[in-house]
């Protein structure tokens, strides 16, 4: 089956600034792709190219086997988007919202199933300016929805919702799975990637600097593991960092951390030196590699929130 | 329903919900027009005098702020984006926003006329000519509201390009400030700004003929909606990002002075500097403190009221006035009553006595027009200063200048008919002309469109019927005495075809003093181009 996005070689500059240097990847049918990556980044840049808020300098863009360039409108049938800003006028019921929208496309979803689908109903004819934050994001997506699209685009879908509102809306992304719709996720959380992503596209300063699903991220980025340990008493510094495996140590009194790719060893090590030194261990934690940790091997920065 | 529909029934029903917009849109028009009534309702000054101006004013704010406020902070909040992320033209979006605000502009229109009304003033003349012009009025400035919604980054800078704009379009551009009182230059501007064929094609289907007064303006105003409305096309922005500066279409902004440059070169070719400028400008004159009742008249402008010596009446001969400079020759005065006496009619009755003192110089008042002599008209008149002939007060055609058919007819049915016109018959000469004059006055105040001929006319006419000594001498003496004689003549119009005058007596009376001037200067030989 052929890729439903396919974006080869996208380049977008504003000014000197490179937001989309040649970035390039692929959505498949019913998937859930994220782009991930810092403010800044190009992420939504690049999303916004392919949904055609902004034409693009260079590069070939394929939406439902449609050139997007060529033909947006044809696109646009096809597509829903949620965009980082839920842009409404005040004074527009979400009936009226839904309504209008409606009436944009050739083929469209009732308002009134909308309505009920996202809990909108006793807010139906309430001005936009009185719902809560997440009413107003309930109701771009229900808008989202309004062409029964095939492919939906989120842009940061949960930047500055509550947490309630993010577990909801979480909920209704894994719902679109199930429904078989085929979703570009943006965000600048982790988290939210790793939980809702088939596969991710990390990218930073414009570039696509790796893509895949999570875990074989992971796997593929580093096999170092963390070490977190807290002690009764504090160890001295240089005794941990000869340790076998011990990298990227960091120490705050009786807290320390640091990253090893031989666990087994090292925590063995740290056994035996706690029990010459006599000191009692309190706590001690160890976890796999996180995306962050992927991102900072992949960048040598840390993911900007 | 259609996106059009959807999204014109949507715009408005939104505009509806906003208290500002309402405030802006409809109950500041009614306060200025209620203001303008509570000023002026003891004067002769009519609400229907000003419905040009008032509209105007309404369209203006309505399309230049209202209009592109909406837009740009829909743009900002980004709804507009939003809106383009859906299959949908920007022409279809366009061209709802544009008919939802030019159905705003026609209710706020008709509110502020039926208030109008409710006040007392008389129904328009021609309401349908009304409707059309009005949507010509609004199609010009939504035209110029889109255009700065589109140069505007954000709200503040609509609000300052809007005074920008609407400032200058006030003062010099025909709306607010009467054109006769400014300098030639600033009328010349004015026939580049919409405003100006805005009032007076709305004047003109109020009090007016209606739209055969119109053409002209009509163009006018379609021309720059037009170049506005492809401007503001071309350079539409979806995006609060995309800053004007930056943009592409900016050059697209020319094509809105363009239509605003081509219409004032064709006002200037076609000579309607003049001829269109007088029912803006006789309009607003009449909020000005010089047409007041109790205010000096115009006439004051030309004539220099000297309290006089006793002067010698003289008797002038073609002789005496073909060679000015001369002394006089002295004649024996025939005595004979002031001219209002002899018609045994009362003079106007003044206003007050500060009011009649300007209009009267000393050496006239008491005295018969048989006694004036060429002193009385070199000390009290001067003609370099009249209003030009081709400007906005008291236009005169060239000779060689062909009216239309329509006017033509209507000029030869006046010719024809003027002879036997009752008021031309009266006993006083003085009365005679001064009815005779109204036939040149009365249509250049209700901006009729034989007004820049009848002039002709009306000096065939009185060349013809009064000894050319004595028409000189009654000239002078109307042009001193604006105020004298009576103005029943003027409802007598309607016998030479002129429909219901309607005309204000004292804008009248000024005028008819002018053309008296005027037309002495020409048998003087002081101005150029002589009637035949």
């Amino acid at each position: 089956m052929p890729a439903k996005v396919i974006v080869r070689d996208l380049h977008k500059q504003y000014g000197g600034v490179h937001a989309a240097h040649g970035v390039s990847f692929e959505i498949q049918d019913g998937e859930i792709f994220g782009l991930l990556g810092p403010n800044g980044s190009g992420k939504t840049t690049t999303l916004e190219c392919v949904i055609g808020l902004r034409e693009p300098d260079a590069g070939v863009i394929e939406v439902c086997g449609l050139d997007a360039r060529r033909h947006p409108r044809a696109v646009k049938e096809k597509i829903g988007a949620v965009l980082q800003t839920i842009a409404l006028q005040d004074k527009i019921t979400p009936r009226e919202a839904l309504t209008l929208f409606a009436s944009f496309y050739r083929e469209s979803a009732s308002p009134p199933g909308l309505l009920q689908r996202f809990g909108l109903d006793e807010k139906a004819d309430v001005a936009f300016d009185t719902l809560s934050g997440g009413q107003r994001q309930r109701l771009a997506v229900a808008l989202a929805f309004v062409n029964n699209p095939e492919l939906i685009f989120l842009d940061e879908p949960t930047t500055g919702l509550d947490p309630q509102s993010r577990r909801d809306l979480h909920a209704e992304i894994a719902r679109m799975k199930r429904d078989g719709h085929t979703v570009l996720l943006t965000t600048h959380y982790i988290d939210e990637a790793e939980q809702l992503c088939d596969r991710i596209a990390i990218i930073d300063r414009g570039h696509i600097i790796a893509s895949g699903p999570p875990r074989d991220l992971i796997a593929e980025s580093t096999s170092m593991q963390s070490v977190s340990l807290t002690t009764a008493r504090p160890l001295d510094r240089e005794s941990v960092a000869g340790l076998p495996g011990v990298q990227d140590l960091a120490w705050e009194d009786t807290r320390v951390r640091f990253r090893t790719a031989t666990v087994g060893e090292t925590l063995s090590s740290l056994m035996r030196l706690l029990d010459e030194r006599n000191v009692e261990l309190t706590e001690l934690q160890v976890r796999k590699a996180s995306l962050e940790d992927v991102f900072i091997a992949l960048t040598g920065d840390s993911l900007r929130h | 329903m259609s996106p059009f529909l959807q999204q014109l029934r949507v715009t408005l029903k939104l505009h509806y919900r906003n208290r500002m917009a309402l405030l802006y849109c409809y109950l500041f028009p009614l306060v200025f027009l209620l203001a303008f009534w509570v000023l002026y309702r003891h004067e002769s000054v009519t609400l229907a005098r000003h419905m040009g101006e008032l509209l105007t004013v309404s369209v203006l704010g309505g399309a230049c702020f209202g209009l592109p406020t909406t837009m740009v902070s829909e743009r900002e909040r980004g709804v507009w984006r939003r809106y383009r992320l859906a299959p949908v033209s920007t022409a279809t979006l366009v061209a709802s926003t544009i008919v939802a605000r030019y159905f705003i502009l026609v209710t706020a229109g008709l509110l502020q006329l039926g208030v109008a009304l409710a006040v007392g003033m008389p129904l328009p003349s021609r309401p349908v000519g009304l409707l059309v012009v009005f949507t010509f009025v609004a199609f010009a400035f939504i035209g110029l509201g889109l255009v700065m919604a589109m140069m505007a980054d954000n709200v503040p800078a609509v609000q300052a390009l809007g005074q920008c704009i609407f400032l200058p379009m006030l003062i010099i551009g025909g709306i607010a400030v009467p054109l006769a009182s400014l300098p030639d230059w600033a009328q010349r501007v004015s026939t580049f700004f919409p405003g100006r064929y805005a009032v007076e094609a709305l004047q003109a289907c109020v009090v007016g003929i209606g739209l055969a007064a119109a053409g002209f303006d009509l163009l006018a105003l379609a021309i720059i909606g037009a170049g506005g409305c492809i401007a503001g096309a071309k350079m539409f922005r979806w995006d609060a990002q995309q800053r004007f500066a930056a943009g592409t279409g900016k050059g697209w902004v020319a094509i809105a002075l363009l239509a605003w440059g081509v219409v004032g070169v064709m006002s200037e070719y076609r000579g309607r500097i003049s001829a269109m400028a007088p029912a803006a400008s006789r309009t607003r004159a009449q909020t000005a403190p010089a047409a007041r009742p109790d205010a000096v008249p115009s006439a004051t402008s030309v004539a220099t009221p000297i309290p006089a010596k006793p002067a010698a009446p003289v008797t002038l001969s073609d002789a005496e006035i073909k060679t000015q400079g001369q002394p006089p020759k002295v004649a024996t005065p025939e005595r004979v009553p002031p001219p209002s006496e002899t018609a045994n009619l009362s003079p106007a009755a003044p206003p007050g006595p500060a009011a009649v003192k300007p209009a009267d110089p000393p050496r006239a008042a008491g005295t018969a027009w048989q006694a004036v002599t060429t002193a009385d008209i070199d000390r009290d008149l001067v003609f370099d200063r009249l209003p030009s002939d081709r400007g906005i007060v008291t236009p005169i055609a060239p000779e060689d200048e062909e009216p239309d058919t329509d006017t033509a007819d209507h000029l030869q049915y006046i010719r024809e008919n003027l002879p036997s016109w009752q008021p031309g018959q009266v006993a006083d000469p003085v009365q005679r002309v001064r009815n005779v004059l109204y036939v040149a006055a009365v249509p250049d105040v209700m901006q009729l469109p034989v007004e820049r001929y009848a002039a002709h006319v009306v000096y065939e006419r009185l060349q013809q019927d009064i000894p050319k000594d004595q028409l000189i001498k009654i000239l002078y003496w109307i042009a001193l005495h604006p105020t004298e004689g009576d103005d029943k003549a003027v409802d007598e119009l309607w016998a030479l075809r002129f429909g219901n005058a309607t005309a204000d007596m004292q804008q009248t009376r000024e005028r008819t003093a002018l053309y008296a001037v005027k037309l002495l200067g020409r048998l003087l030989g002081k101005l150029p181009r002589p009637p035949s």
